[in-house]
This record gives structure tokens, C-alpha cells and sequence, in this order.
């Protein structure tokens, strides 16, 4: 492997074994972009260099700078944990904030306890399957996958049999809160289990947008037919009439 | 042919997995029946079921968003007529019109065929029809008569029952 540096290599990056018997070595290839322009010629304008990193690679010691986003720290080293550039941010007196950053904004990810909004994609006698699509009120641009649980639909009468057909229906738009970053899928595990939360936006058979009437019924306005969901009691500042 | 709840049809067991049977109805997904869904079924007795059995059940779930779910018994937990059909005779598909004709209320077609053999039929309203009479000979004539109903007039069929009662 080639190995191809713009400058000195970086500090704290010498061969040593970690305690746990984990032995890295300098040969990870740092590709800058000098290696890439050297063929432009005396007209271009060289940026400066911009360091790229992938997950596990050890960037350096505790004491030359902070962790930041994209970063954790292991034995009293940083390592990067995510694949892209390294950002150090000089900071007056304090030590420079190291983090890796993948695209010019970072990624906002649900947390535990946060408030989504996310589409039914398909449902199951046992779960709901849902496209999250924002997060609080941003909207994300990849979506992620997420799972209502029979068992989270509601809050009261859990024990008595909670028909997903009669909460949920494929293309409503439905508030729901995290309470797992769920298994191996990354499917988020998420919850409709309280007044506030469940079909904000929903469809009739006949493809008009319907009108809550209680908290497990909504109207059309067109064929003024019931249909059962789990709806959710918005505050009445954000209706919308 | 499409599910409709309480519709009762003839399906094909295609798999055993766990605790549920997958069943070909002939629709766009085949229909999971559980194995409780018997009577007199408990975790300690489970039903005799092979792949490749036929069933006669009707739906508890049919609806155009999720996998249908059909079962073996009524509400009260009596089979009425429902669950694994017995062996020999014969299964064929006729059209949904043909079913539904042939399960009205006065239909001289069926009066007829049961003068001419003693038999056993069940008809699924997804368009399958099983029949068994004492021999092969007979079952295949029926099932050739039930199928050719589709397109005869009332008077060609009374021509041809009484061919076969003569012969």
C-alpha cells in the first residue's frame, strides 16, 4: 500500500499495542488532496489540505485537542467514527475541538424521547412499519425506518386487543415519540401511547382527506363515512383552518 | 379472487411455520391460518395438518392493506363444517359468477346433480369446487357437468341429466 502524506505524520500515531491486545499500525492510507491536484499546473489555486478520515482511525492524543461530533475517545486517544473530513476548530486558549463531519450539515438523528413524524408504509396484525420523515420540525433528508408495536398504539386498555387496522391505515401521517434505537434493522422502535400523539393526517377510502371527530374516529367530509384511527390531540394553536 | 371477510373458501396449505399455516386461496397473498384456530384444538392437541392439505375455512381478516387471515372454526368454537377436507375425490376452479349461482338459495343445478349420485361437495367462493362420488368415473362426470353449467341453457342441461340418468 502506498502510503501518502502532505505533511508530517500525525502525532500519537506511532506503532503501539492497546491493552486489549489491538495492534494499529501507520499503514492507513491518509489521502489528501495534494496527491490528487499535483497534476494541475502552475495556474490553479491549491486548496488547503483537507485531511479525510475513515471509522477507527486514530487521530490523536487527549491532550492536543477535545472530541467533538463524529469522534470518540478510547484509552486516551480520539478515533474518528464516522468516514469523512477532519475538522480541527482553533479556539482561543482552549484546546482545539477535533470532529469529523460526512457532508457540509450534519445529520440530525432521533434521539430517545424525541418527537417524529413519519408516514405508514405498511401494516401487520402485530406492527405498523413507518418512513420517519422529520425530526421536531426538520425534515431529514434520507428517512429512516421505524416499528409501532401493537403494544405502544395506546396509553389505556393495553390488554384489550388493539387492532392496528383500526389505529393505522398505509399513508397516514402519524406523530409518534422514540423510545429505542431498536434492534439490528435500525428499525426505530416508537410509540403512539399518549393524548397527543398518533393519524394527524389521514385519507378515506375514497382518497379525501378526513376530519377527527374523537380520539378513534375520523370523518370524510366528502361520504361522511366513519373510519377507526388512533388520532392525535393536536393543541389547537397549530390547526390550521 | 379477493378476500372478503366471512367468505368461506377452499385453500391449499402450502407451508408450516411455528405456530400459523400459510394457505393458497387464490388470491394476491396466501392467508395464514393459526393452528388454534381449530375445534378443539389446544397447544397440546394440535390438528393434523400436512402441506398440501385442503381446508375449509372461512375469513376473520380480509381487508386491502394487510395479509388475510382465515380460520377453522365459528364464533361460538364449533367447526360447522369447516377445516380439513378428507381424502380422494376431486378439487377444480370454476368462475366466482358460476360459485355464487350455484349457491343461491333455489338452484335447480344442484337439485339435479344430487338426484343423479350420491356425493360430496364443497364449494369455496373463491371459485374451487371439490367433489367426491363412489367411483372416479362418477366424480369426473360431475365435475365435468358442474363446469360445463357455466354456458348451458336450462333446457341443454336437462337434456344431458337425463342421458345420464338413462345410462
Amino acid at each position: 500500500r502506498k502510503r501518502m502524506r502532505a505533511g508530517a505524520p500525525p502525532p500519537g500515531s506511532s506503532r503501539g499495542n492497546l491493552g486489549n491486545g489491538v495492534h494499529i499500525s501507520e499503514a492507513l492510507p491518509v489521502i489528501t488532496s495534494a496527491s490528487f491536484s499535483s497534476g494541475l499546473g502552475t495556474g490553479a489555486v491549491m486548496a488547503p489540505p483537507v485531511r479525510y478520515c475513515i471509522p477507527g482511525e486514530r487521530l490523536c492524543n487527549l491532550e492536543e485537542g477535545s472530541p467533538g461530533s463524529g469522534t470518540y475517545t478510547r484509552h486516551g486517544y480520539i478515533f474518528s467514527s464516522l468516514a469523512g473530513c477532519l475538522i480541527k476548530s482553533s479556539e482561543n486558549g482552549a484546546l482545539p475541538v477535533i470532529s469529523v463531519m460526512r457532508e457540509t450539515e450534519s445529520q440530525l438523528l432521533p434521539d430517545v424521547g424525541a418527537i417524529v413524524t413519519c408516514k405508514v408504509s405498511s401494516i401487520n396484525s402485530r406492527f405498523a412499519k413507518v418512513h420517519i420523515l422529520y425530526v421536531g420540525s426538520t425534515p431529514l433528508k434520507n428517512s429512516f425506518r421505524g416499528t409501532i408495536r401493537k403494544e405502544d398504539v395506546r396509553a389505556t386498555e393495553k390488554d384489550k386487543v388493539v387492532e392496528i387496522y383500526k389505529s393505522f391505515r398505509p399513508g397516514d401521517i402519524v406523530l409518534a415519540k422514540v423510545i429505542s434505537l431498536g434492534d439490528a434493522q435500525s428499525n426505530y422502535l416508537l410509540t403512539t401511547a399518549e393524548n397527543e400523539l398518533g393519524v394527524v393526517v389521514a385519507h378515506s377510502e375514497s382518497g379525501v382527506q378526513m376530519v377527527p371527530i374523537s380520539w378513534c374516529e375520523m370523518q370524510c367530509p366528502k361520504t361522511h363515512t366513519k373510519e377507526f384511527r388512533k388520532v392525535a390531540r393536536v393543541q389547537p394553536e397549530f390547526l390550521q383552518t | 379472487y379477493v378476500p372478503v371477510k366471512g367468505d368461506h373458501v377452499i385453500g391449499i396449505v402450502t407451508a408450516k411455520s411455528g405456530d400459523i399455516f400459510k394457505v393458497d386461496v387464490g388470491g394476491s397473498e396466501p392467508a395464514s391460518l393459526s393452528y388454534l384456530a381449530f375445534e378443539g384444538a389446544t397447544k397440546r392437541n394440535r390438528p393434523n395438518v400436512q402441506v398440501g392439505d385442503l381446508i375449509y375455512g372461512q375469513f376473520v381478516v380480509a381487508n386491502k392493506d394487510m395479509e388475510p387471515e382465515m380460520v377453522c372454526i365459528d364464533s361460538c368454537g364449533r367447526a360447522c363444517g369447516m377445516g380439513v377436507i378428507g381424502q380422494d375425490g376431486l378439487l377444480f376452479k370454476v368462475t366466482l359468477g358460476l360459485i355464487r349461482r350455484l349457491l343461491a338459495p333455489d338452484c335447480e343445478i344442484l337439485q339435479e346433480v344430487g338426484k343423479l349420485y350420491p356425493l360430496e361437495i364443497v364449494f369455496g367462493m373463491n371459485g374451487r369446487i371439490w367433489v367426491k362420488a363412489k367411483t372416479i368415473q362418477q366424480t369426473l362426470i360431475l365435475a365435468n357437468i358442474l363446469e360445463a353449467c357455466e354456458h348451458m341453457t336450462a333446457d341443454q342441461r336437462k337434456q344431458i341429466f337425463s342421458r345420464l340418468a338413462e345410462s
